[in-house]
């Protein structure tokens, strides 16, 4: 019955293989929809024989997050590749959600513009899949993670229901803002099918400056650069090893970058280094979040772990890696340290999101988006 | 009140936070946008009920939202016609009617005040009676100041050096009665700077109080005495060193617009500040040095009611070795506003405590301001705060400028 | 007793702090509106607020009495959206206006809903601080009320929305419940729903704001133009060339006029337009788009550059005042709220020309010309039979312009109660259903801010994407289409 009714859709389907499990479980089908009504012809088929979705577009991060309780369908968003509009004018562009950031980032640069995502994946990840992983870069520190520049939406809910909200305008407050509530949703509210951004020119020159310090000396050294009216653009620091010292690197763009950078730190480069916005290699992954002013404290917690940070001690959003079960003890100590933590990917058992006040609002959000739970069943916090 | 002024409020809410009393209690009815919706009830046939009188009285009348609104709605003519129709068909209680009969029929009456200025008067040895009775008349006692003697002052004072102009002064009320040394010390700044002064003897309330608090016929009978005793001193020019008397001064014309006779006398003489004078002759004498940090308040009357903010600081500045500090929120009145600390004592005092801690943060020695009701407000809230400052009229602070001598 | 009468028996058990319920016939219709006086209701009780918890308890009551709800910060909006509920109660927070924590070092203050956005500023602003978001009612409107509209400004088109500078919320839930969206948090992002939400979502009682360190150097230029088309040229040339200003705004002759009458602004005579533009950051960088600027305004016939801060200030006024400014030069008017995308804002301006002529309506321009906002100003005279009429038909004409353009029907106002009948025109009904489920799962039974950014009242109860008739209240005549 299954079968029968997503080939009724009409959408081109194949046989999935042990590469498309999410996390450890394999769906029977993945479906490849070429356009927004064919997801919503696709969903319909899903919701009449109860079957759960998993969208998926790079695959970049189809390893982060819980495991589904369920999924029948993976939706492959490959051939949603059409980058419909680019507004250059109006520093605007519209895309399918499954645009990969490099094809997109090449097409803007012939205009001298760029979405300004400069995280992990940045290549093979997709428009819909840097939404629904929300994941952030680090000059998102001025200019604001993706949610900040994303200004229009259109989502496929789990009943086949195309909706839109936000437009191609910048400047726009009719209505809610689906858009916001659908980053960072890890697919459990609908599928992602198209997304319009708010563009800004390529900096005409950037430099990098960037010094080794002790632990101790990072949050201050943070602090510092962050009211620094050089005006960086991203402030990171990479710690590969807890027993070593932390390198602290800014970036400045704009008019006369590399004067601007000198001021901050005194090792100027023009060149990115090399784990620049990576998440970066290890068994298990997680976000880690806190105030600026505790950034000492959560150095001071990891030291001697023998797992790597890495992120914006000025934005307070880390990544943190590492092989084995000694990932588990210092989640915790983190999280009692007072720093948010969401364990992204991790073979251990383990509280995955950690307290989250506003949980039960969040579980009537999705109860009125997805009734059925086949939308991505389980992935995210408290098991929506 | 007129329809039609009321009609040009859009509603923006612009004049909502340089409303005293707005910054004290946060109601919209206790705005001037939301006292311009209670005109306009009344207007449309609601009748004066104690609410909305209430909230009529509350308005200290700083003018401070006209200075605000972008679409230039005359509140100033709109309180002014609402006080006057609140007096034709309100009646108030009792007890409130005694203070303010007691009030305006001593007040503008310089003799009569005298009675109240400590050591000859009952004031001071009635004051605790008075706040037991009614707060009101606790406040009118605390406010009487200390005064050392009386200085008479000479009908016409020549000017020192070439003649430059010739002026009348107006010695008002309150400020002749209570703050002598400042119409002294405007005289001789006046004379110092070129000026022939002629002070009329006998001058009597120029009407400021009345026109304030709706009591319009007696406003007018004060104007056209004030008109008669400047016409015969034969000047064209009153200098005026209070702002409110000069604010209202100022508005004789549409005060007396229903008699064009007078109205057309009131025109012919021109008043001035004696900051926007000073300002506007220049400067002729010298100024001597005063190693002094001051605090610089915009009486209302003075910077909303006459716009007059820049001449004052430009001729204190101009003083060599004077710092003039800016008080935060500048704008909002202190909350003595006239007969204001009588009718309203505790909205009076929570004001007078605001702008008190705003003055304490300049860090100051002196504070200088061109109405006496101000400097006694805000010095006597600093006192309960158990600070102190000194403070001066901007007259007294030229004066001794320009006859070196110190503060 | 109605509902709402033994519902204001249970208030006094709540708040019952001296002159914290208002219910006196005159003074309730002292709040009877917003900033937008065309719609009017007059609040079947006021509450002047003091804490959240006594915000909730309100809320609570308003559930047990089947009660609606609407919050007013300063009463500032210009889409009806504080408009009370005669059958309601309105919540004021103007009383909630301290500022709890200062932060510096992690950028960040925490206020109560009623402090005003510039008293933000003004906090932090001798330590080298400020808050980005600057409606140009900021000296007035409340932090509460830049969150429920996710209010904008002029140098939003550098730095982004409130939206984009709020950390976090405290809110009292439409249950009356008290929950803290953070941005920190993981999960939905809620808060991002929240803001812009129109009250709709409930009440914000404790507001996170991010703070901005301010710019080294900023310049501001005053250009006047003899014609709109030749300001629109340099704003495409501005934007064409790299540069993000912070803030370019243009007016056209008519505003010029009534910002001259009211605040005396001193604009270049004969100006057919001026353009404000504002560059800020970096002192080297400031000055090297400045060069670029002056290049690019070529056509200008006269370029203005602020020497100071009271300069820049003189410049704003003009530009801050002119809605109300507007006041001075017509008896009535409409403030519109349309955007465009940003290049097509001489086909717009020259179709509002048109509309003007067609109906002998004057339109005054104002707007932020770098995103493409219009505030067109549609002057009558209520005096004269129909001109109102003929205004309103201009005015949504106007709108329809901007939707047929790819804009939308509101930039900064919000939807409120004054442009829920053109949501439609905007959105589809399954686009409307899907945010109503955003509704439903904050506010089921439809008490927070009802009315308002919708055009019809939908039952949670339904299932969603179902209907595509005449909704079974509009048929029984219990709710209106509009």
């Amino acid at each position: 019955m299954a079968e029968e009714a997503l080939e009724k859709s009409g959408v081109t389907l194949r046989e999935a293989g042990p590469l498309d499990a999410v996390g450890d479980v394999l769906p029977s089908y993945v479906a490849l929809p070429e356009s927004v009504e064919e997801i919503s012809a696709l969903l319909r088929a899903c919701a009449e024989a109860d079957l759960a979705a998993v969208p998926v577009g790079g695959g970049t991060k189809l390893d982060w997050g819980a495991p589904p309780e369920r999924c029948d369908v993976l939706i492959d968003t490959c051939c949603m590749n059409q980058i419909i509009e680019h507004a250059a004018g109006d520093l605007v562009v519209r895309a399918q959600a499954g645009v990969t950031l490099e094809a997109l980032a090449d097409r803007l640069a012939t205009q001298g513009q760029e979405l300004v995502y400069d995280g992990p994946f940045r290549a093979d990840a997709t428009v819909g899949g840097l939404l629904a992983a929300g994941t952030a870069g680090p000059r998102s520190f001025r200019y604001g993670t993706p949610r900040d520049l994303l200004i229009g939406i259109t989502v496929v809910l789990a009943d086949g229901t195309i909706a839109k909200s936000g437009g191609k305008v910048v400047k726009n407050v009719a209505g809610y803002d689906l858009g916001k509530l659908f980053t960072g949703s890890f697919g459990t509210l609908g599928v992602i099918a198209e997304a319009t951004f708010r563009l800004h020119p390529l900096a005409a020159e950037r430099a990098w400056v960037q010094t080794r310090l002790t632990p101790a000396q990072v949050q201050d050294a943070a602090v510092r650069l962050a009211a620094a009216q050089a005006e960086p653009t991203a402030v990171e620091l990479d710690w590969p090893d807890p027993s070593g010292p932390v390198t602290l690197a800014a970036l400045v763009e704009g008019a006369a970058a590399t004067r601007r950078a000198q001021t901050l730190l005194d090792e100027v480069t023009s060149s990115m280094p090399g784990w620049w916005g990576e998440a970066g290699e290890g068994e298990s992954l997680a976000e880690v979040r806190c105030m600026p002013d505790r950034v000492g404290g959560v150095l001071a917690a990891l030291e001697g772990t023998g797992l790597a940070l890495r992120g914006s001690p000025v934005s307070g959003r880390f990544f943190l890696r590492g092989d084995g079960a000694g990932f588990v003890p210092v989640v915790a100590g983190l999280r009692e340290a007072g720093a948010r933590v969401s364990v992204l990917a991790s073979p251990y058992l383990m509280d995955r999101w950690g307290e989250v006040s506003a949980l039960p609002l969040m579980r009537r959000v999705k109860e009125r988006f997805d009734p059925g739970r086949r939308m991505s069943p389980g992935r995210f916090v408290g098991g929506i | 009140m007129d329809p039609k002024l009321i009609k040009d409020c859009v509603h923006c809410g612009f004049c909502l936070p340089t409303c005293p009393t707005y910054v004290l209690w946060g109601e919209e009815m206790d705005s001037p946008r939301g006292r311009i919706h209670l005109m306009k009830q009344h207007t449309d046939g609601t009748p004066v009920t104690p609410e909305m009188a209430g909230h009529f009285d509350a308005c200290l009348g700083c003018m401070a939202c006209v200075t605000a609104c972008p679409s230039g709605v005359k509140y100033d003519r709109l309180i002014e016609q609402t006080r006057a129709e609140v007096e034709r068909v309100h009646v108030r209680d009792p007890q409130e009617r005694a203070v303010r009969g007691l009030v305006f029929s001593l007040f503008p009456y310089p003799r009569r005040l005298r009675l109240l200025r400590p050591g000859i008067g009952l004031a001071e040895r009635m004051a605790p009676f008075l706040e037991r009775v009614h707060p009101s008349l606790g406040a009118m006692a605390a406010l009487a100041p200390r005064v050392t003697r009386r200085q008479r002052l000479p009908r016409r004072v020549r000017a020192r050096g070439p003649r430059r102009a010739v002026v009348g002064m107006l010695t008002g009320c309150v400020q002749g009665e209570f703050f002598p040394q400042v119409n002294a010390a405007t005289a001789r700044v006046l004379a110092l700077e070129g000026c022939e002064v002629v002070i009329p003897p006998g001058q009597g309330c120029c009407g400021a109080l009345s026109v304030h608090s709706g009591h319009e016929d007696q406003a007018r009978r004060f104007a056209r005495r004030t008109i008669r005793t400047f016409e015969r001193a034969g000047v064209t020019t009153v200098v005026v060193n209070a702002a409110g008397c000069g604010s209202s001064m100022k508005e004789y014309g549409e005060l007396l617009a229903g008699q064009p006779e007078w109205a057309a006398r009131a025109r012919a003489i021109r008043t001035v500040d004696l900051a926007e004078w000073l300002a506007e002759l220049g400067p002729a004498a010298t100024r001597h040095p005063l190693p002094l940090t001051i605090a610089y308040h915009d009486a209302c009357h003075l910077a909303h009611a006459q716009g007059i903010r820049a001449q004052p600081r430009a001729l204190l500045s101009a003083i060599p070795g004077l710092s003039v500090r800016e008080v935060p929120d500048s704008a909002i009145c202190c909350g003595s506003a006239g007969t204001y600390n009588i009718f309203q004592p505790e909205a009076a005092r929570d004001l007078g405590d605001r702008k008190a801690k705003s003055v304490a943060s300049t860090g100051a020695e002196v504070l200088v301001s061109a109405n006496p009701g101000c400097t006694m407000q805000i010095a006597s809230a600093m006192g309960r705060a158990g600070g102190s400052i000194r403070v001066a009229h901007t007259a007294e602070v030229l004066d001794a400028s320009l006859r070196g001598v110190p503060l | 007793m109605t509902p709402l009468a033994e519902f204001i028996t249970a208030l006094h058990g709540v708040a019952s702090g001296e002159g914290e319920v208002i219910t006196d016939p005159v003074r309730l219709r002292t709040y009877e509106c917003d900033g937008l006086t065309y719609h009017r209701a007059t609040p079947g009780v006021v509450v002047l607020a003091e804490s959240a918890t006594q915000i909730a308890a309100i809320v609570k009551l308003c559930n047990r009495y089947g009660v609606p709800f609407v919050a007013r910060g300063s009463g500032t909006g210009l889409s009806g959206g504080a408009l009370p509920r005669t059958d309601g109660v309105l919540i004021v927070t103007s009383k909630m206006r301290r500022v709890l924590e200062i932060d510096l070092p992690n950028r960040r203050a925490v206020v109560e809903p009623g402090v005003t956005n510039l008293a933000i500023t003004e906090a932090v602003r001798e330590q080298g601080y400020y808050y980005a978001p600057d409606p140009s009612s900021q000296q007035i409107c409340s932090i509460g009320g830049n969150v429920a509209e996710n209010s904008g400004g002029a140098h939003c088109l550098k730095y982004g929305f409130t939206v984009n500078h709020v950390e976090a919320c405290e809110i009292v839930t439409p249950d009356g419940d008290i929950v803290v969206l953070d941005r920190m948090d993981p999960g939905y992002d809620l808060l991002g729903a929240f803001v812009g939400s129109e009250g709709t979502l409930g009440v914000a009682t404790k507001v996170t704001v991010r703070l901005s360190r301010t710019p080294e150097a900023v310049t501001t230029v005053l250009a006047a133009f003899a014609s709109i088309e030749q300001g629109g040229q340099a704003v495409s040339a501005i934007i064409g060339a790299g540069i993000v200003p912070a803030a370019i705004e243009m007016m056209d002759a008519l505003s010029i006029e009534a910002a001259e009458a009211a605040v005396a602004c001193a604009y270049p005579e004969g100006a057919g337009a001026v353009l404000i533009v504002e560059l800020d950051g970096p002192a080297e960088a400031v000055e090297r788009q400045f060069a670029q600027l002056t290049e690019i305004c070529a056509q200008a016939f006269e370029l203005r550059v602020a020497a100071d801060p009271a300069e820049r200030a003189a410049i704003w006024k003009g530009r801050k005042s002119a809605f109300a400014a507007v006041g001075r030069i017509s008896p009535a008017y409409i403030v519109q709220d349309g955007v465009v995308p940003r290049t097509s804002l001489p086909s717009v301006l020259a179709s509002i020309d048109r509309l003007s002529a067609e109906y002998g309506i004057k339109v005054a321009n104002v707007f932020h010309a770098g995103d493409g906002n219009l505030h067109p100003l549609v002057l009558f005279d209520d005096a004269e039979p129909g001109a109102g009429e003929r205004a309103e038909t201009v005015s949504g004409k106007i709108l329809d312009l901007c939707i047929e353009n790819g804009g939308s029907i509101t930039g900064e106002h919000g939807v409120g109660v004054d442009k829920s009948r053109y949501m439609p025109r905007m959105f589809s009904d399954d686009d409307l259903d899907t945010m109503q489920l955003v509704r439903c799962a904050f506010d089921p039974r439809n008490l927070s801010n009802p009315g308002k950014v919708f055009p019809t009242p939908r039952l949670c109860g339904e299932v969603p994407g179902v209907r595509k008739g005449v909704h079974p209240l509009v048929e029984s005549g219990k709710a209106e289409q509009f």
